[in-house]
């Protein structure tokens, strides 16, 4: 449902064009007729756009057939994995966990298998950040990147050009639209924005500073939202006039005249990845590694970009995104979410960040 | 079923009496019991098991014994460092919700359902149709319907505004008292997030699940009991109170019981219109189940202790009623 609403929205205005550019840059396609892949997914628009722009475009270039499969998100779909691994049977070959998942997986063990990195050249278009290497080897290599924004109604109030701004009860009393999740990171953005970043979350007492420092924007929440459905709704109807909010669904509602602002203040907006993981029962470990190696090239990344909205993971030199299309998708400077930390302490910060919602 | 052979089943279909002749009672006593323990029994004692299970920090759970799970519940997870009554307070407004929607519900559905029972029969049909279909509605359904009643561009605070009624709050003053009250935002006034806003759409959820427990009841009253009572002077308040509400006493506790006990899990109408400080256990649940921690045991935990409290609810609900009966 969720899903639905905002990839309903990114269809109506995502990209143009973009395609010719990917089947000029494969080399030639393998002979292998009944060679096959089962690529997981966050369902609705965004699996859509991957099922008409992307896939396609690497069956094209290497012959292999892709079998989609629909994931909720990847906390629950780590859940659904782990319990299909005991069961000895897994629905995808790969697939597409968020960072904090990817570790979790890592954690849990026995969920995805190494990579073999030397069938999947394209990442090293790629910072190193988005490869994830645990005890056993590169388990995850980046898919496509997201950032969290600030956003504001411009109709309503003027851009802040500060994170700050959001605690002045002058001009957000009861206006403001932010997640309310732990992951959503609020608490990430707060790290930049008023201590050591990343590192405030070494020690409980940074924690708690932190999340002592989000409750005094609660005067100023008026929505605590959990769907991102929510935060589309209150935004459009004037129930909030700004908050955090996904950059790429609000560019679209910008494009689509809705009174929505996403900008960068000077501290930046977190940004979130996801990364593709090969399922520990899989036997599909070759053709895995060639949707990798065509998902890391930067005319992938570009096609990603201007069809699905994502930020693509290597520079804007290396694809031929205008600058107008890459802003339209990116921005800087990016926050790096304390991921390891989330996880080490998250009973602690879990537990911390409910007492504050609940002022108990 | 599939146990079945073909004779038995063809003789099944001629007869209904063949069948049962068949079908051997302590065998369909075994179905029965296979079933319940299947459906019922099974889950139930997977929940309490996990109830006891270890969370594994930065990774997923496994089985266990602990009693951690249920000490977190009632002192929090840095215990003793520091304490914290949060997972109470949730239970706390799990019950306060369901108790006050519930009567909510119960109070305007019975003079209603009252009314209803009086009309022909024709219209009471259309009337209980109308009320069955309104229950194909699901909570999500009901929930955005609400929603967008209450919201600042297409609902109530748009007619406020549009009326003049929120610039006269405004020169009065009140409407500062609504800010004060989280009613409000500098621009106008506001019912989301709000206990107004969830405690009415749960008493709205469950509304016709009142009027349809109560009908059956108020139907069967027979009108010569009240025209009795009429004829021998009461008037129609007195009528109510010593004849009517007497004997539908049972039906309508047990209508409130039932509406109580389906209010304590409800999760939609709570997320979107509760903030976050006054949410509920079940939401709670949701979070350590599903949520980024995976903590299903501290989740089973809550599970386990709010079923007991809408069991100790009912229970005490129940020697209320029975003490009522004795001395009345």
């Amino acid at each position: 449902m969720t899903k639905l609403n905002r990839r309903t929205l990114l269809k109506s205005t995502a990209g143009m064009g973009g395609l010719a550019a990917v089947g000029s840059v494969l080399g030639t396609p393998l002979i292998a007729q009944s060679r096959s892949l089962k690529v997981g997914s966050y369902g609705g628009y965004f699996e859509n756009s991957f099922k008409e722009f992307v896939y396609p475009a690497f069956t094209e270039a290497t012959g292999i057939t892709i079998e989609s499969v629909t994931q909720p998100n990847s906390a629950d779909w780590l859940v659904t994995m782990q319990q299909a691994s005991a069961a000895g049977s897994v629905p995808t070959d790969l697939s597409l966990y968020a960072r904090d998942a990817l570790i979790k997986s890592s954690r849990i063990g026995e969920l995805v298998s190494p990579l073999d990195m030397t069938n999947i050249p394209a990442a090293s278009n790629m910072e190193e950040d988005f490869l994830y290497e645990d005890s056993t080897g590169v388990i995850g290599v980046g898919a496509m990147a997201w950032f969290t924004s600030m956003v504001v109604n411009p109709d309503e109030v003027d851009t802040p050009a500060s994170w700050v701004d959001f605690w002045d009860s002058s001009r957000f009393e009861s206006s403001l639209g932010l997640s309310k999740l732990i992951s959503g990171n609020l608490l990430d953005i707060i790290a930049a924005t008023y201590f050591e970043g990343a590192g405030t979350f070494d020690t409980n007492e940074g924690i708690l500073a932190m999340v002592e420092k989000a409750g005094e924007l609660k005067p100023n929440v008026a929505l605590w939202w959990t769907a991102e459905s929510q935060m589309e709704q209150s935004m459009k109807n004037g129930d909030v006039v700004g908050g955090m909010y996904f950059h790429d669904v609000a560019q679209l509602m910008a494009a689509d005249g809705f009174p929505i602002r996403s900008t960068f203040p000077k501290e930046g907006n977190p940004i979130g990845y996801g990364s593709w993981c090969l399922s520990a029962l899989s036997e599909k470990a070759d053709e895995a590694a060639e949707f990798i190696n065509f998902s890391s090239d930067p005319a992938t990344q570009a096609l990603m970009s201007r069809k699905i909205g994502t930020a693509p993971l290597v520079a804007q030199s290396k694809t031929d995104l205008t600058d107008e299309e890459f802003s339209f998708v990116s921005g800087t400077p990016a926050i790096q979410p304390a991921y390891e930390a989330y996880l080490d302490n998250e009973t602690f910060i879990k537990e911390a960040w409910d007492k504050m919602l609940a002022s108990a | 079923m599939s146990a079945v052979d073909p004779p038995t089943l063809a003789s099944s279909e001629t007869s209904g009496r063949s069948r049962r002749s068949i079908m051997r009672p302590d065998l369909f006593q075994a179905v029965l019991w296979a079933l319940i323990l299947t459906l019922c029994v099974v889950p139930f004692v997977l929940v309490i098991v996990i109830s006891f299970g270890q969370k594994i920090e930065g990774a997923a759970w496994a089985f266990g014994f602990t009693g951690a799970n249920y000490q977190r519940f009632f002192v929090g997870a840095s215990w003793p460092e520091s304490t914290t009554f949060l997972y109470l307070n949730r239970l706390w407004y799990s019950v306060y919700y369901a108790v006050i929607a519930a009567v909510l519900a119960v109070l305007t559905a019975f003079p209603f359902t009252w009314f209803m029972t009086r009309m022909s029969r024709a219209a009471q049909s259309r009337w209980l149709v109308f009320l069955l279909a309104t229950l194909s509605l699901s909570e999500v359904f009901i929930v955005m319907g609400w929603d967008i009643l209450l919201s600042n561009r297409s609902g109530l605070p748009m007619v406020l505004r549009e009326t003049g009624v929120t610039d006269w709050l405004k020169v009065t003053g009140w409407f500062d008292v609504l800010r004060e009250w989280g009613m409000a935002n500098p621009r106008n006034v506001k019912f989301k997030t709000s206990e107004f806003a969830t405690i009415l759409t749960m008493s709205y959820l469950v509304w016709p699940y009142a009027v349809i427990l109560l009908y059956p009841a108020l139907s069967r009253l027979d009108p010569s009991m009240t025209e009795a009572a009429r004829t021998m002077g009461a008037g129609p308040w007195t009528v109510m109170r010593t004849v009517v509400l007497p004997s539908v006493r049972l039906p309508l506790i047990g209508t409130l019981f039932l509406l109580f006990v389906f209010l304590l899990g409800v999760y939609v109408s709570v997320t979107v219109f509760a903030e976050p400080a006054k949410q509920t256990l079940a939401v709670s649940v949701y979070e350590a189940v599903r949520g980024s921690t995976l903590n299903a045991p501290f989740g089973a935990a809550q599970a386990v202790i709010l079923l007991i409290t809408g069991g100790i609810c009912l229970w005490l609900g129940q020697i209320l009623v029975n003490r009522k009966g004795v001395t009345a």
